[in-house]
């Protein structure tokens, strides 16, 4: 679901029961717990952190001492081309190889072959298991003395000595966006065969009593069917790699060398490991910021999506 | 946007099979073997790690650390599976994750099942922008909160206790379950709640008698996928709670890898089993899948 539902039922005949249902204490009961709620975990939480980025303020020290922009200068001036730049790479790389591996495979298990559908199911295990087991397991498989990646490679010969992947600077990015691809490929997957299964069989069948080959057939047939979907799904993955957090902290933790630190890590790190929550809470309203570009853009694509299918 | 709104109740798509596909007579054999060889590269990729998952946790201690490793075992052993049971502090930390877990669920449900139904049943001022908070709620990120609940719960003396954990599991089932629900709501014709209020009943009667007993299925449901939500979290576990209050996942780490080495097969053996209560859920949830991996999309 997407935000596509808060305007899907605005014209439906229910709009009269507002009125007439209209126990205007009931709704109070019925909203408040969910309100107060999250205004106290997420809203109060988040607007403390912003304000810190404008104090001088450590995790280990009481007090704070009002700097103003200093802290976001500082984030701009030093971290800021490094962590977008970093952040990106994880993000496009880990949004752009599980979409081709998701669509790939949802192509093919569109078709209707023996032992089709126990296949749909055992795909989905690696977005099943918990994200720390899903790092555990690709942190043993690129483990420097006795992974089996290394091993592997070795036996056919491809590297001379074993690789340690994550912490090298050359291999460490790609050795997490394998990882994380592994973990989300599955429920691009599963997205993109829903969407699949509102093609029309008949036009296929036309198309290729033209002559359309199997590529012709993708690209007239049935990209157009499923690219409103493909378009939030890559959207999504984009939002949320662009926050993501286990995979990194757990493989890299941001190293080596801070090659791999991305807005998620920096945050964690700045406050935990520094103690400095003025930075670190710079680094959010910067992060916040790009976020919300993000977002909007979602929020306008789904709107617009909305309208486009549900004529 | 059929395919991505809230497909409530029975939505089985994925897992069915699909129509059958026009019978493709004229496709080249370059192609058909381009599918299978990626098709063949996607198997791999997919199943080869789950394999070694398996393998690892069943290697004898003395032959893990060979090089180059054996892709296929020669000997088994079920050492590390006694290994993991034997330590008393796992059960600890499998008792956290149980409460933890279960009381995130229910708590979220019972809040998003009123939320949801006055967001589906109710047209009110504001609506639009609450349901816009709720649903951005989800796509602040973890790591930025983490730290502001980190500064509010050392501020009340909550750091370490279960109230901390399960509030900030909160910040991400709520949104989910109020999604979820909303669509479970909207599925159920208005006309119930019409023929009730005719008969007399008031809202609170109506919700609680007619309502509720109806959208039973969509709760469990929703309080599963909220179980496996906070099963599964290892960031807020990690730094809010505690060592005795501790959860699975961070517990996991702290058992089995140190500066000094890790025991990879009982890693391996220990991931195993917290993957097995993700697993039945989803067993248990299947019927649901696309609606609530779709209603997942506001937050995967």
């Amino acid at each position: 679901m997407t935000s596509s539902s808060v305007t899907a039922h605005d014209t439906t005949p229910r709009r009269r029961l507002g009125s007439r249902l209209g126990d205007r204490t009931f709704l109070v009961f019925l909203l408040l717990p969910g309100v107060v709620l999250l205004c106290t975990i997420v809203l109060y939480p988040l607007i403390r952190s912003l304000v810190s980025a404008f104090f001088d303020e450590n995790l280990l020290y009481p007090g704070m001492e009002f700097v103003g922009f200093e802290n976001i200068a500082a984030v701009l001036a030093d971290d800021f081309g490094r962590l977008v730049w970093q952040t990106l790479i994880f993000t496009v790389g880990a949004t752009i190889l599980p979409f081709l591996i998701g669509l790939a495979l949802a192509l093919v298990l569109n078709q209707s072959f023996p032992g089709q559908r126990l296949l749909r199911g055992a795909f989905l295990i690696p977005w099943l298991i918990p994200g720390v087991v899903v790092s555990f397991l690709w942190m043993w498989i690129f483990d420097a003395n006795y992974g089996v990646l290394n091993g592997i490679l070795m036996s056919l010969g491809a590297i001379d000595s074993p690789v340690a992947w994550l912490f090298q600077t050359d291999t460490a990015r790609g050795a997490l966006v394998i990882a994380k691809t592994w973990n989300t490929f599955p429920w691009v997957m599963v997205m993109l065969l829903a969407a699949l299964q509102t093609v029309p069989g008949e036009l296929h069948e036309a198309a290729s009593m033209d002559g359309a080959g199997v590529v012709r057939r993708f690209f007239a047939v049935t990209w157009p069917h499923i690219r409103g979907v493909a378009a939030l799904v890559v959207l999504l993955e984009f939002i949320w790699n662009f926050q993501h957090f286990d995979t990194i902290f757990v493989l890299t933790g941001g190293g080596p060398a801070g090659t791999t630190s991305t807005f998620a890590t920096e945050v964690y790190d700045s406050a935990f490991r520094g103690y400095d929550l003025g930075h670190a809470g710079a680094l959010g309203i910067v992060w916040m910021a790009l976020l919300t570009v993000l977002v909007v853009v979602y929020v306008w694509l789904s709107e617009r999506g909305e309208k486009g299918v549900s004529r | 946007m059929s395919t991505i709104a809230p497909t409530p109740a029975p939505a089985t798509l994925p897992l069915e099979p699909a129509p059958a596909p026009p019978a493709r007579r004229r496709r080249s054999g370059r192609i058909r073997w381009g599918m299978w060889i990626s098709l063949a590269v996607i198997v791999l990729f997919g199943f080869a790690p789950v394999y070694w998952l398996l393998v690892t946790s069943l290697t004898p201690s003395d032959r893990v650390f060979a090089f180059p490793p054996a892709l296929f075992p020669t000997q088994i052993t079920f050492e590390h599976y006694a290994t993991v049971f034997g330590n008393a502090q796992i059960f600890g930390y499998l008792r956290n994750s149980v409460i933890v877990s279960v009381i995130t669920a229910v708590l979220s449900v019972v809040v998003s099942m009123y939320m949801g139904y006055a967001f589906s049943k109710y047209r009110f001022v504001g609506r639009k922008s609450l349901m816009y908070f709720v649903l951005s709620s989800q796509m602040f990120p973890q790591a930025l909160l983490l730290v502001t609940l980190y500064l509010v719960f050392a501020q009340f003396g909550l750091l370490n206790t279960y109230l901390a954990l399960i509030l900030s599991f909160t910040t991400f089932t709520l949104p989910l379950c109020v999604w979820m629900l909303k669509g479970f709501f909207d599925a159920l014709p208005d006309d119930l709640i019409e023929a009730a209020r005719i008969d007399g009943a008031g809202p609170w009667r109506i919700f609680h008698s007619v309502v509720f007993p109806l959208a039973a299925p969509g709760l469990v449901a929703a309080g599963l996928f909220a179980f496996v939500r906070g099963w599964n979290d290892f960031i807020f576990a990690l730094t809010l709670a505690g060592p005795d209050r501790q959860t699975l996942p961070p517990g996991l780490v702290n058992t089995f890898i140190s500066e000094a080495s890790t025991s990879w097969p009982a890693l391996m053996a220990a991931s195993l089993i917290v993957s097995v209560p993700v697993c039945v859920a989803f067993i248990l949830l299947q019927r649901f899948l696309v609606g609530g991996i779709t209603a997942g999309a506001v937050k995967g």
